[in-house]
C-alpha cells in the first residue's frame, strides 16, 4: 500500500460514500420541507422542492441551458 | 411525514423506529408501498441525521428489496404520500423487480499525484491551462474506461458519480457477486502503485433507482 493509500481509512471512505449517496441518490419525490437549525424553523418551503447536492443542481442548470 | 423507501406492496412492515423515534409505518398501494415516519414538520437535516437515515435504510435493505428515497424528503400528510405512490407505483414496482437481489458498490480511484489544474488566475499561459485541463480529463476518462472493463463481468449497470479528485464509479452488482468484484478491484490496484483504490458497499441501490439515469455496461 502506498502512503497515499494509508491516508484513507476504509471506514471513512465508506461513510463518505454512503452519506453522499443518501443525499445525492435515491428516489426523488417532490415535497414540502421546513428547514430549521437548533429547533427553530427558518424557512418553510411550500414549493414543490427537491433537495440535492450543489453539484447536481449546477449540472441540472447547465443541462437546462443547453436544451434551451 | 419523513419518507424512507419504496418497497413491494407485500413487504413485511418494519419493526424499527425512525429518526424522530417514531415507529416506521407502511403506506401501501396496489403494487408498491412507502415506508414513512410520522414526524413534526420541521427537519434540521444535519449530517448526523443523514448518517442515521443511512443506517436505517441499510438495515431495512437486509429484509426487503427497496428503492431508497432521497434524504430528506417529507410530505405533509398520509394522503399526499398515497397520491405520490399511486402516481408512480407502476414504474417503481417495475424497477423493484429489476433490482431484486442487487446492490450498489462504489469504486473510488485517486492518484498518488492529485488532479492539479492550473487555474486561469495562475501565472501559467492559457495554453498551459488548457493542456493541464485536458490531461486531467484524459486521465479520468481512461480510468473510467479501465474500471468499466474490469467490472464488466459483474456490473449490470454503472454510473459515474461526481468527484472533485479522481473518479468514483457506482456499480450495480448481484449480492452474490460482490466478493468477486472486490477481489478483482484489489488485484487490479496491486499492479498500479500510482493510484489508490477503495471499494465501499454493498449499499442499497441509491444510484440506480431510475433506469434512465444510468449508463448500461
Amino acid at each position: 500500500m502506498s502512503d497515499a493509500t494509508e491516508k484513507w481509512s476504509d471506514n471513512q471512505v465508506a461513510l463518505v460514500d454512503l452519506i453522499d449517496r443518501v443525499i445525492g441518490g435515491g428516489v426523488v419525490i417532490t415535497g414540502d420541507v421546513v428547514l430549521g437549525v437548533a429547533g427553530v424553523d427558518l424557512v418553510y418551503l411550500g414549493l414543490r422542492l427537491v433537495l440535492a447536492p450543489a453539484h447536481e443542481v449546477e449540472q441540472s442548470i447547465a443541462l437546462g441551458r443547453r436544451s434551451a | 411525514m419523513l419518507l424512507y423507501a419504496v418497497v413491494p406492496a407485500d413487504a413485511t412492515a418494519p419493526e424499527a423506529r425512525g429518526l424522530a423515534g417514531q415507529r416506521l409505518e407502511m403506506i401501501r398501494g396496489m403494487l408498491a408501498a412507502v415506508i414513512v415516519e410520522e414526524c413534526a414538520e420541521r427537519l434540521s437535516a444535519t449530517g448526523e441525521d443523514a448518517r442515521s437515515f443511512a443506517e436505517i435504510i441499510c438495515d431495512l435493505a437486509t429484509t426487503t428489496s427497496m428503492l431508497p428515497i432521497r434524504f430528506p424528503t417529507m410530505l405533509p400528510t398520509r394522503s399526499a404520500v398515497l397520491a405520490e405512490l399511486q402516481a408512480n407505483e407502476a414504474a417503481w414496482r417495475r424497477r423493484l423487480t429489476e433490482l431484486d437481489g442487487l446492490s450498489e458498490v462504489v469504486i473510488r480511484v485517486q492518484w498518488a499525484e492529485p488532479d492539479h489544474e492550473s487555474g486561469p488566475a495562475s501565472n501559467s499561459s492559457g495554453t498551459t491551462y488548457l493542456l493541464s485541463r485536458a490531461a486531467v480529463i484524459h486521465r479520468r476518462e481512461s480510468s473510467v474506461a479501465e474500471i468499466s472493463e474490469l467490472v464488466r463481468a459483474w456490473a449490470r449497470e454503472i454510473k459515474v458519480l461526481h468527484s472533485q479528485q479522481g473518479v468514483r464509479i457506482a456499480c450495480l452488482v448481484a449480492n452474490t457477486d460482490v466478493p468477486q468484484l472486490r477481489d478483482a478491484v484489489t488485484s487490479w490496484q496491486q499492479a498500479r502503485s500510482d493510484r489508490q483504490v477503495a471499494v465501499s458497499g454493498p449499499w442499497p441501490v441509491f444510484s440506480f433507482v431510475v433506469d434512465q439515469e444510468v449508463v448500461s455496461t
